[in-house]
């Protein structure tokens, strides 16, 4: 049998190669980038180029100023308020320590007024809700100065425990913000002042919302509000606007009056209240407004070794 | 500016690289314990009393 014709093959058809464009070390070439960049000649900088450029980055640094100042306001001055704050507790305790303490007289509230050098701490303050890590030393003072090492004592006001208003001020942010939270602070919570002789306890009074029901509501029923009453029915009209927390201007430093909002009003020291009178500012990051806390003394312990109010466990 | 003083740093890339750290933490200490504690009580932020 004669082989059966094959099929003719077609000649192969050689197609030229294509050039391969994308080729995988194309991109892990590192140069590729510098290279393509350095190609186009970039433009001669115009001046208005320049200056488009100079305002951008100008105001890219402002814009980073502004972001560092808040970092130092919220952070950094807490930083080095800490360690004032330190320092002015290490000198109070080695005061406390070295001195040596009168026994306090048969009335603990009748005590020997002493005399406070501005800038030195005096007392320590507890507010046992915030925490028993909330505690802070009261430096005589309220300039920028005093305020950076701890709550300042307004020169002038009553001193812990005496008849009239202890006023206090602090700062709410930054600067260890001692009354960052003083909006929280709700009726009858404890506000413990200890001084080298005595404890204080003050109780901040009824809100104003809760003046009027104040007998009927459950919370006055409560162990912690014990000596507790809206002022106006305990001790008559002239306290009628001291409440447990008050929202002023800054112009109005009647809040921290003997008797707060009468000012023109002279009442003998002895039928004055025992307050204690917070101020800071309001809203949080604002000076437009001051928070206001008004507290009364419901308590007073003479300080012994080992004795801790009761109150401080509050919380 | 930025461009500007880069190329105005001295030296060699890395030692260029350290000055403009230098530089940066200098200018950020300069505001922080400078020009921040001047400008804070100017600024209506944090005035705690009244008056």
């Amino acid at each position: 049998m004669p082989p059966r014709p094959r099929p003719v093959d077609p000649p192969t058809e050689v197609i030229p190669r294509v050039e391969d464009d994308y080729d995988d070390d194309y991109y892990d070439d590192d140069d590729y980038y510098d290279e393509e960049e350095a190609k186009p000649t970039p433009p001669p900088d115009s001046t208005a180029r320049k200056v488009v450029r100079g305002v951008g980055e100008a105001l890219i640094t402002m814009g980073l100023v502004v972001l560092l100042f808040v970092v130092y306001e919220v952070y950094v001055t807490d930083l080095l308020s800490a360690e004032k704050q330190q320092e002015a507790t290490a000198a109070l305790d080695s005061e406390w320590s070295s001195n040596v303490v009168t026994p306090p007289p048969s009335d603990p509230n009748r005590q020997a007024k002493t005399t406070l050098i501005e800038g030195k701490a005096f007392a320590k303050m507890y507010i046992p809700v915030f925490g028993n890590d909330w505690k802070f030393s009261v430096v005589e003072g309220t300039t920028d100065k005093h305020l950076e090492i701890g709550p300042g004592h307004y020169k002038d006001t009553a001193q812990p425990g005496e008849s009239g208003n202890f006023a206090i001020a602090g700062h709410r942010v930054g600067k260890g913000a001692p009354f960052n939270d003083l909006d929280l602070l709700q009726s009858c919570n404890a506000i413990v002042v200890q001084t080298q002789t005595q404890w204080f306890v003050y109780r901040v009074l009824p809100m104003s919302n809760e003046v009027a029901g104040w007998a009927a509501n459950a919370r006055s029923k409560e162990a912690a509000c014990t000596g507790v009453a809206p002022l106006s029915t305990t001790l008559g009209d002239a306290y009628a606007k001291t409440v447990g927390q008050e929202i002023v201007v800054p112009t109005q430093g009647e809040v921290i009056a003997p008797i707060p909002h009468q000012v023109n009003t002279a009442v003998p020291a002895d039928k004055q209240a025992r307050l204690l009178t917070l101020t800071t500012c309001h809203p949080r990051f604002s000076d437009r407004q001051r928070l206001i806390v008004h507290a009364i003394e419901t308590k007073s312990y003479p300080v012994a070794d080992g004795f801790v109010p009761p109150e401080m466990t509050e919380g | 500016m930025y461009g500007w003083i880069w190329r105005h740093l001295p030296g060699p890339l890395y030692l260029r690289i350290v000055e403009a750290v230098v530089l940066t933490v200098g200018i950020i200490a300069l505001l922080m314990f400078v020009v921040f504690p001047w400008a804070e009580p100017k600024l209506p932020f944090n005035h705690v009393t009244t008056q």
